[in-house]
């Protein structure tokens, strides 16, 4: 599961309907809305980042709406991020060649 | 993870989102935030990508980063990130990183045929000093080279550069920034006679219209390009025009998209000026206070071989790369260049091509005469299905936008101005209608060179990673500057050398001819980014020679290594970045880098106390050299006067250069690193803080010389996010310049000059007219701007029946140069998972393809196997292909051309000519 905040901004005028818009798209939830500025603060749950890249996209192709990009990363509890490190090593400790060297 | 934490996980970072970007948070979200934050350490750093330079602030528990987010201090990006941006907490996380150095070897045994065996450090050092040795016992201080980077640290890059030119008397240290940056670094230092920009990103702010030149920043500069479309959503003059030669992602906002062929930006600038000069839209006051005319030389070549190419290239390649010694003229050349089509020209400036002299305006006048808006459109446009009546019409806008007084502009440009056969002649054009309307270096109104590493501009440049640099924009060739370096560097007079070294594509060329035998490669990927691989890929494993890679994650580069030493990342190590707007900004080690990573600067440090001083400072063979007070071919020894300074011959290059008495001062802990590691200084162990201590070193050159940066603990203040230099202390605070030149705004203007162009390279030049020089006498233009002339030249490689299509090159959004970090995000690596060629679907037709097709895109000089895209981001014209050059499976760069810009040594990975057929 990956989570992100993403801001968006949309001219004052069209806010409840990009706010509408956002609530409307899978995984999408608006937090937080400043209507006099047009910021809207959205958290974003996906599957993979892939899945969060693409709906990212998504909600930049909405209908007035003029930012929006990610603000903040949530990855501590995505373990599967921290498993492909690879072993601690001591000095002269042999470890594996990567395969795209090896042949 | 349950649902209750889920959602209590949600509500947290939409407060810590909103408080980034400056939201107002309930007291619940607050105690939100801080229960799913309990036990982590926020600090600032900096991104690790792209030149832009955003705030980034990360987490950390129990040694990992836990989470990133865009720091709401930081004014460039004010709590923004990009997707790459978003992803600097994972690109250390990747499965592939290397964590052991790793030898080629057969039996025990070095051998260049081996397999890559796991060697220790110890092993690993000892080899690569044997090997160094080696080559300098043969060839000379220039048989060893450096690929430097405009991604090393401040530190990294300043270590580097001395080793090599202070300890090892070597100019051969050459950066990847040479492929990204060095056309700029040529117009700024001609132009303007010091290095950078003088305006910053606030200018988006102050304009009403912001021009790009070959610049895609939706996708390459991602969030400069959310804040020129906020002010274009809410500043109703404000105008966006996209020029490039195929349609992409920045059109998509712009008022004006300008499709042009090849080089025919050369024409447009030509065309904008005579269009300013027609419609008496030159702002003379400043025009006359502030600049004088020049032009130069046009016979300068293209970047090949200068002579015996045939040896190495293909009579094919030969059919391109015989225009070195002679072109003859097209139709265009010749009007642009007053000439007759079919002439064959001599290029007789190859060597120097960068002769220029002052002209009247009257000869400047004449010289845009041919540039009608009726030879321009036909020679410029580039898109075979749009009518010259439309393209016209257009050029019209663009020309009115820039006559029109009370209208602010800003250009910008990266690759497509720089990666350019007459790169530095385009930015200069660029300035030329900048400084012919009096719009330089005022809020709002400038020409502006974005750029795409880091520290191309904080590490590269002003550091002086080049082969003809020193600090602060010093040169190797000006006794002057290698007499104050000495000094600073505690170093005997004469111990730097005054040849120029090899630049970034000649050190490729000498390891095919076996004049450097050495190489260590360094923060980036030379056997990926380089134009015409072929050759020096086969350079690399067929000549007796050694090459070294330092990298976090095997690349190609690493690959074609002899040796690899894994590298720790950003995070991993203490660090300093300065990105294009003249900000230097800094960042604490987080992390402890994996297994036995090590940061470059480490490695380093321990190769140097191998060194001693009876080993490099003795006599050296210098093959060529000439230069007053030097000894012909030769290095002076300058061992007696090194013991005259109280070194020792047996001193070693680390105990001289860098664990120096005064750099010693600077002790390791320090408060400044509230508890954080530093591996360097602990591996060291002789309890020093060699990043502070260098910093501090490497601040001389700067002081008094435009160049003021403030103190290393000024920077890791908690409220400073950067300062842009030159920053000079007032009142007893460090204060940044936004401004340069402009007096309201900097200290080094001369008061009730107005504006004043201070920088003092190359500001005494001859004078002629357009034919040549007259009078040969060094006129001094000092506290002025140069608006040069230059003609319209078309590329060297143009396509033909047998080679039908251009090819263009470039990035994409998701990946960043050569992938080698952020396709170890496997969902970046999904995104864009392999590159793809774009075409013209009609293209695609003609040839009997359809979009997913395999083909294969060849020129003269090789070939790549690719998959084919007819939509999506890209809309390219008839005649054009796009493929990017991320992706280590399809090596592009085979394809393309080794011709550079003879001035700036940048080469054109733009245009050539390919065909493109089913494989």
């Amino acid at each position: 599961m990956n989570l992100s905040g993403i801001l968006v901004i949309a001219k004052p005028e069209w806010v409840n309907e990009v706010v509408a818009s956002l609530n409307d798209l899978a995984g999408v939830e608006v937090h937080q809305v400043d209507e006099a500025g047009g910021r809207i603060v959205a958290v974003q749950e996906a599957e993979d980042i892939n899945a969060e890249v693409a709906a990212l996209r998504r909600i930049k192709a909405l209908p007035h709406v003029v930012v929006a990009e990610m603000v903040y990363h949530y990855i501590a509890d995505d373990e599967k991020v921290y498993e492909g490190l690879p072993p601690e090593l001591e000095e002269g400790e042999a470890c594996a060649v990567p395969a795209y060297l090896r042949d | 993870m349950g649902l209750t934490r889920r959602d209590f996980l949600k509500t947290s970072i939409a407060a810590s989102t909103a408080a980034t970007v400056g939201l107002p948070m309930s007291k619940q979200a607050e105690a939100a935030v801080r229960a799913a934050e309990a036990g982590w350490q926020w600090d600032k750093s900096v991104c690790r990508f792209c030149g832009t330079g955003c705030g980034i602030m990360v987490a950390t528990q129990g040694g990992r980063i836990v989470a990133t987010k865009g720091d709401p201090d930081a004014p460039v990006n004010r709590g923004l990130n990009c997707v790459k941006g978003y992803f600097n907490g994972k690109i250390l996380y990747g499965q592939d990183r290397l964590t052991q150095p790793l030898l080629r070897m057969t039996g025990g045994k070095f051998d260049k045929k081996g397999k890559f065996t796991p060697v220790t450090w110890e092993q690993a050092l000892d080899v690569m000093e044997e090997k160094m040795r080696w080559a300098m016992k043969e060839k000379g201080p220039h048989g060893i080279s450096i690929f430097a980077s405009g991604q090393y640290t401040i530190h990294e890059g300043y270590a580097a550069a001395k080793l090599m030119k202070a300890g090892f008397r070597s100019n051969n240290i050459d950066p990847n920034a040479r492929h990204c940056m060095a056309s700029a670094v040529a117009a700024f230092m001609r132009t303007f006679g010091i290095d950078e920009p003088q305006g910053n990103y606030d200018d988006i702010e102050h304009t009403d219209t912001a021009v790009l030149w070959g610049a895609n920043m939706a996708e390459m500069h991602p969030i400069l390009w959310s804040r020129i479309t906020n002010r274009r959503l809410t500043h109703k003059p404000m105008k966006v025009v996209n020029l490039s030669v195929y349609g992409n992602m920045s059109s998509d906002i712009a008022d004006l998209e300008i499709i042009f062929s090849p080089s025919g930006d050369l024409a447009i600038q030509n065309f904008i000026a005579r269009e300013i000069v027609r419609r008496n839209a030159v702002d003379w006051d400043f025009v006359k206070k502030h600049t004088v005319f020049t032009t130069g030389v046009t016979d300068i070549g293209y970047g090949f071989r200068p002579a015996a190419a045939d040896k190495f290239h293909t009579p094919l390649e030969m059919e391109v790369v015989k225009n070195e010694q002679v072109r003859v003229l097209d139709k265009y050349e010749a009007v642009a260049q007053r000439r007759k089509a079919g002439e064959a020209v001599e290029q007789k400036n190859i060597a120097t091509p960068g002769r220029h002299w002052h002209i009247s305006f009257e000869d400047f006048k004449a010289a845009l005469e041919p540039y009608t808006l009726d030879f321009v459109a036909e020679v410029a446009k580039g898109d075979p299905d749009e009518s010259l009546d439309a393209f016209k019409a257009k050029l019209q806008q663009l020309a009115d936008m820039y006559c029109d007084k009370n209208r602010k502009i800003v250009s910008y440009w990266t690759m497509g101005f720089n990666q350019h056969q007459r790169g530095t002649w385009v930015n200069e054009q660029c300035y030329m209608n900048h400084l012919l309307t009096g719009r330089q270096c005022k809020p709002g109104d400038g020409a502006f060179s974005l750029t795409g590493q880091p520290s191309a501009c904080g590490t590269a440049r002003e550091v002086g990673t080049f082969a003809h640099r020193l600090p602060a924009d010093m040169v190797v060739d000006i006794k002057k500057h290698r007499d104050l370096t000495e000094k600073l560097w505690k170093l005997p007079a004469n111990t730097i050398n005054p040849q120029m070294g090899s630049h970034y594509v000649k050190i490729m060329r000498d390891l095919e001819d076996g004049r450097v035998l050495f190489n260590w490669t360094q923060v980036n990927n030379p056997w990926q980014n380089t134009a015409n691989l072929n050759h020096w890929i086969k350079a690399a494993r067929e000549m007796n020679n050694f090459i070294v890679v330092s990298d976090a994650y095997p690349s190609v580069s690493a690959k074609v290594a002899d040796l690899i030493l894994p590298a720790a990342m950003i995070n991993e190590k203490w660090g300093a970045y300065g990105n294009a707007e003249r900000r230097t900004q800094v960042w604490r080690q987080q992390v402890m880098p994996p297994g036995q990573a090590r940061p470059d600067l480490w490695m380093m440090l321990e190769l140097s106390k191998r060194f001693k001083l009876k080993e490099v400072w003795g006599e050296q063979p210098i093959p060529g050299l000439k230069a007053e007070g030097f000894p012909d071919g030769k290095l002076p020894s300058v061992l007696d006067e090194a013991v005259k300074m109280g070194y020792s011959p047996e001193s070693t290059l680390y105990d001289v250069l860098f664990a120096t008495p005064e750099n010693k001062k600077y002790r390791w802990p320090d408060k400044i690193a509230k508890g954080r590691p530093n591996i360097t200084a602990e591996l060291l162990k002789d309890g020093w803080f060699p990043e502070k201590a260098l910093f501090e070193e490497y601040r001389q050159f700067g002081v008094g010389k435009a160049h003021d940066l403030a103190p290393f603990d000024v920077y890791h203040d908690d409220k400073v996010r950067g300062l842009k230099w030159p920053v000079v202390q007032k009142d007893g605070k460090w204060v940044e310049t936004a401004w340069r030149n402009n007096e309201q705004y900097d200290p080094y203007v001369t008061k009730g000059a107005g504006f004043e162009f201070y920088g003092d390279f190359a500001k005494a030049i001859p004078t002629g007219n357009l034919d040549g020089v007259t009078d040969p006498k060094p006129v001094s233009l000092a506290g002025k701007a140069k608006i040069f002339f230059w003609p319209y030249v078309s590329p060297v490689e143009q396509p033909d029946k047998n080679w039908d299509m251009w090819l263009c090159t470039g990035r994409v959004l998701e990946h960043w140069h050569s992938g080698t970090m952020t396709r170890r995000v496997p969902e970046l690596h999904r995104a864009v998972p392999a590159a793809v060629c774009w075409i013209h679907p009609k293209d695609a037709e003609a040839r009997g393809l359809k979009r997913n097709d395999l083909v294969w895109v060849e020129s003269r000089r090789g070939k790549v196997k690719v998959r084919l895209e007819t939509g999506g981001r890209n809309r390219m014209p008839r005649g054009m292909v796009y493929v990017p050059w991320f992706d280590e499976g399809v090596l592009i760069n085979k394809v393309t051309l080794d011709s550079t810009c003879p001035i700036s040594k940048e080469t054109d990975f733009k245009k050539c000519a390919v065909k493109v057929y089913k494989a």
